[in-house]
């Protein structure tokens, strides 16, 4: 099924650029070369191995419980934060303690009532993900709250049909169902078509029914079902395998009459127009599933208009277009791709790959902003939404080909060897081209869509972990606003009778309240934002001489030889430094004496601009415990130069750790500017050898020469 | 004030024109509000959102007031201040029970009375806490809190809780303003 689209254009520089050997400089130069990369300061290398791990647990959820859980990091001040007295946003409600727990996807602002007052509907997780409940809010405070009975994933309002009054229903995808309110009164249940079971699975309940078989006997051929099958167990099955032993003789017994059923999961909801791109036309809903397909329901009718695969699991849905006319779906998935899939295809056509795990994904325009895990925003395009998207009125199905477009687009993300990709990958060609990255100063939590529609701005919200919302027209940072606690859930739009408002919960389940004042302009904070524009510039990179590439093959041939010889030269200068250290030590000509006994310091200064110089010589015993005893010092010098008044004089006892400076005039004879070393030993008495020895390059006399 | 001026504006042979520049946030009831202080014979029945706005007259007992009631909606409040040089005294009218969009109100009220036009005239400002009919509404006294009513120093103010749709506190406020502005005069 795979084969039907079209296998990517074989990418021969990534091949060739890994082919080359990794540890030449020239090696690195020609990986370069080849790919034609821009410098990518702002990607840590750790970051990759992270992207390997493919289907790691649902993204949506545990990536933000994991970066709720990291510590909040200082954040650096930038132009763009909004101060207390010129800020943007009028604080409307703040209750620390609304005991809301959600995040984006199960936010909706909708004119439930068709009253023109709107509400805001939280499908809240419960304090502990344990009390899943629908709230209804208006104004600040809980209209109407209803328990539900799984976790809620997404929440989405939609018009289901087109006649008046017009009243916008819920739909909130939970477990298996969606749950489809109108007026906020139940109105109708989706539920997932159920899979086809494990046929073994399905035989042994169909025995343990007829009681040939015992449930010790159940659990053991079930558990090998579980690890070898390829079809997943029920949860009827999976629950069972959980239980002690006591309690597996009555929940047999309670169960074994029911038929099995296997159910996916909804992990996410989006809605699609269905053939009016108004604002108040019927939209279609869309559902990603755990078991890797993406459903197109009918709006009236909750009929499957269109069943789609993919490779991973999506946990983020962008949609765009109509239903009838022409649409792309964009699927964040769990393996760290993002999949974009279009009408008339069941299979996705293209797909971004990213460097790391997606935490939100928001359409602006035309490009896709998604926040990862290596706490950035990344604004993708491609060529086809671009160009080949046609005009809504004169698309043809028919004129719709297969082939992948035309000239070469880089791929997203550098393709590193240490990430293994999982084997569907390469049919799905990789054609997002990445616009621009940003780095965040913390982990991303959540993201949002703000829409002002009355300045026609668009631009993406992303709450961090270190309680900062930060806003962004693509790169730019427009406005930032500190919260009280790290925002776990954003929304922004008409909320009551109030045009621009921006709701916020935050970790703690409070709820933020904030209305954008009507006077407030966006403007970029400059250009302090984003990469630097050094990273923009390509590198000048040689032109592939002759030279380079002779080279490049000499090295690539002879490389065990040339790092031989390398070595050897690079042992014999060792080498050669030891012998001279120790000699240097042998002779005592260093200012520090190296014996055990004896250590000792010696430090000399010369004052003074001649003919009569001040020589100071500063000496320390730098021993622990014992004085320095018995220590004489001595000048070696060119008597026709210099002259000094004692030659050889007694150090007196050097106690531990002290600094003696010992001071002697030295003039200098000579009257034609020639200056010469003056040598001091430090001598034992007794010893002929020097303790230590320091020369003393004496100044030229400026004095003379003045006088 | 003269007792000739007394005697006139009692009897209503002549009455003083003055304009008043009707203010507040969309839905909070100001068209309502004037509505129901015209003559009986002269109020309509249905009352919708207004756009830009509607110029509006109504006598009171020794005033004859033209009142430009604006559009509270988002879009026309920029038109608001164009008005402001020729209003003689302003009614800005609150909804009590939007508690909100108080933040909004007192936002467009500092707007209000930083504008050069308006922030070195002693002009007389009647608040309307409007919609008290409503369960979740709060008190006049709440609303001037929320609202900082207590650092306007240099104009005369006035506030009135109020329930537009039966008419209680209209006529409460209008009295007060009429007082303001034939204090002003003289």
């Amino acid at each position: 099924m795979l084969g039907r689209v079209t296998a990517p254009p074989p990418d021969a520089t990534q091949e060739g650029g890994q082919r080359i050997p990794q540890w030449g400089f020239r090696g690195w130069l020609g990986k370069l070369r080849a790919r034609n990369l821009r410098v990518r300061a702002y990607h840590r290398p750790g970051t990759i191995e992270r992207c390997a791990a493919p289907g790691a647990g649902p993204v949506a959820r545990t990536t933000s419980a994991k970066m709720a859980a990291a510590s909040s990091s200082d954040s650096d001040s930038g132009r763009a934060e909004s101060k207390e007295a010129n800020s943007k946003w009028l604080d409307a409600h703040y209750d620390p303690v609304a005991n809301i727990h959600t995040f984006s996807a199960c936010l909706v602002l909708a004119d439930l009532h068709g009253d023109g007052e709107h509400k805001l509907v939280v499908g809240d997780l419960g304090p502990s993900g344990q009390q899943p409940r629908l709230k209804v809010l208006k104004g600040p405070t809980v209209l109407t709250e209803s328990p539900l009975p799984a976790l809620p994933a997404a929440a989405a309002t939609f018009l289901m049909e087109q006649h008046e009054p017009q009243a916008p229903a819920l739909a909130l995808a939970s477990g298996p169902c969606v749950y489809v309110y109108k007026n906020l009164r139940p109105y109708f249940k989706f539920s997932l078509p159920p899979l086809p079971p494990n046929p073994l699975e399905q035989d042994l309940w169909h025995q343990a029914k007829e009681d040939r078989i015992d449930p010790l006997t159940l659990k053991e051929m079930l558990e090998g079902i579980r690890e070898k099958a390829e079809v997943p167990l029920s949860v009827q099955s999976l629950r069972f395998l959980q239980l002690e032993l006591s309690e597996m003789e009555a929940f047999v017994n309670q169960h074994k009459s029911k038929t099995i059923k296997r159910q996916t999961v909804i992990t996410t909801m989006t809605t699609l127009k269905k053939n009016l791109s108004d604002e108040d036309a019927v939209s279609c809903l869309v559902l990603g599933c755990e078991n890797k397909e993406l459903l197109v329901l009918d709006p009236e009718a909750f009929t499957i208009l269109a069943k789609m695969s993919l490779p991973s699991v999506p946990v983020f849905l962008e949609a765009s277009g109509q239903f009838d006319v022409e649409f792309r779906l964009a699927a964040a998935c769990r393996n760290g791709n993002i999949y974009i899939l279009r009408r008339d295809s069941k299979h996705p056509k293209y797909c971004i790959e990213l460097s790391a795990q997606p935490v939100g994904l928001v359409r602006v325009h035309k490009v896709l902003v998604v926040g990862s895990t290596e706490d950035s925003l990344h604004g993708f395009t491609h060529k086809v939404w671009l160009q080949q998207a046609p005009a809504p009125h004169s698309y043809l199905p028919s004129a719709q080909g297969p082939e992948s477009p035309s000239g070469f687009l880089f791929p997203a993300t550098p393709l590193s060897p240490l990430s293994p990709k999982p084997p569907q990958t390469p049919a799905v060609p990789c054609q997002g081209k990445k616009l621009w990255t940003v780095q965040m100063p913390a982990a991303i939590l959540t993201m949002n869509l703000l829409d002002q529609r009355s300045r026609g701005l668009q631009a993406v919200m992303a709450g961090l972990a270190n309680g900062e919302v930060r806003i962004y027209r693509d790169k730019a940072l427009l406005n930032i606003i500190r919260a009280p606690d790290a925002v776990t859930s954003l929304c922004f739009g008409r909320y009551g009778r109030e045009e621009n408002t921006l709701i916020m919960t935050t970790r703690g389940g409070g709820l933020i309240i904030k209305i954008l004042k009507r006077t407030a302009v966006f403007v970029e904070a400059g250009g302090e934002v984003g990469p630097p524009p050094a990273q923009a510039t390509k590198l000048n990179v040689p032109r592939k001489t002759r030279l380079y590439v002779d080279q490049t093959l000499r090295e690539r041939e002879a490389g065990t030889a040339m790092h031989r010889a390398f070595q050897t030269d690079l042992y014999l200068l060792r080498l050669r430094t030891a012998r001279a250290y120790v000699q240097a030590l042998e002779s005592s000509l260093s200012p520090m004496s190296m014996t055990a006994r004896e250590p000792l310091k010696l430090h000399a200064v010369v004052q003074g601009l001649g003919p009569i110089f001040k020589l100071t010589l500063h000496l320390q015993n730098p021993s622990t415990a014992r004085p320095a005893l018995g220590l004489l010092i001595c000048f070696l010098y060119n008597e026709a130069l210099y002259a000094l008044p004692q030659a050889f004089f007694k150090v007196p006892l050097l106690v531990p750790g002290l600094n003696y400076p010992l001071e002697t005039f030295v003039e200098s004879l000579s009257d034609k500017g020639i200056s010469d070393i003056i040598k001091v030993l430090v001598l034992r008495e007794g010893q002929s050898a020097p303790l230590l020895s320091a020369h003393i390059n004496m100044p030229v006399s400026e004095g003379l020469a003045a006088a | 004030m003269g007792l000739l001026d007394k005697l006139s504006g009692l009897l209503g042979l002549r009455k003083k024109e003055v304009h008043v520049l009707c203010l507040g946030l969309d839905n909070s009831g100001k068209t309502t509000i004037i509505n129901k202080l015209k003559p009986s014979n002269a109020q309509s029945q249905d009352i919708v959102p207004t756009i830009g706005f509607s110029i509006e007259k109504f006598k009171s007992s020794s005033l004859s007031f033209t009142v430009f009631d604006m559009s509270g909606q988002g879009r026309y409040r920029n038109l608001w201040e164009h008005y402001y040089k020729e209003g003689q005294a302003i009614i800005f009218v609150i909804d009590s029970s939007d508690r909100l969009r108080m933040v909004v109100a007192k936002e467009e009220l500092d707007t209000l009375l930083n504008h050069p036009d308006i922030k070195h005239r002693r002009i007389p400002i009647l608040f309307f806490a409007n919609k008290m009919d409503l369960r979740d509404a709060v008190t006049s006294v709440k609303v001037s809190q929320l609202l900082c009513l207590e650092n306007i120093k240099d104009k005369p103010w006035h506030i009135c809780a109020s329930d537009a749709i039966k008419g209680e506190g209209l006529q409460e406020g209008v009295d007060w303003l009429q007082d303001q502005i034939q204090a002003a005069k003289t």
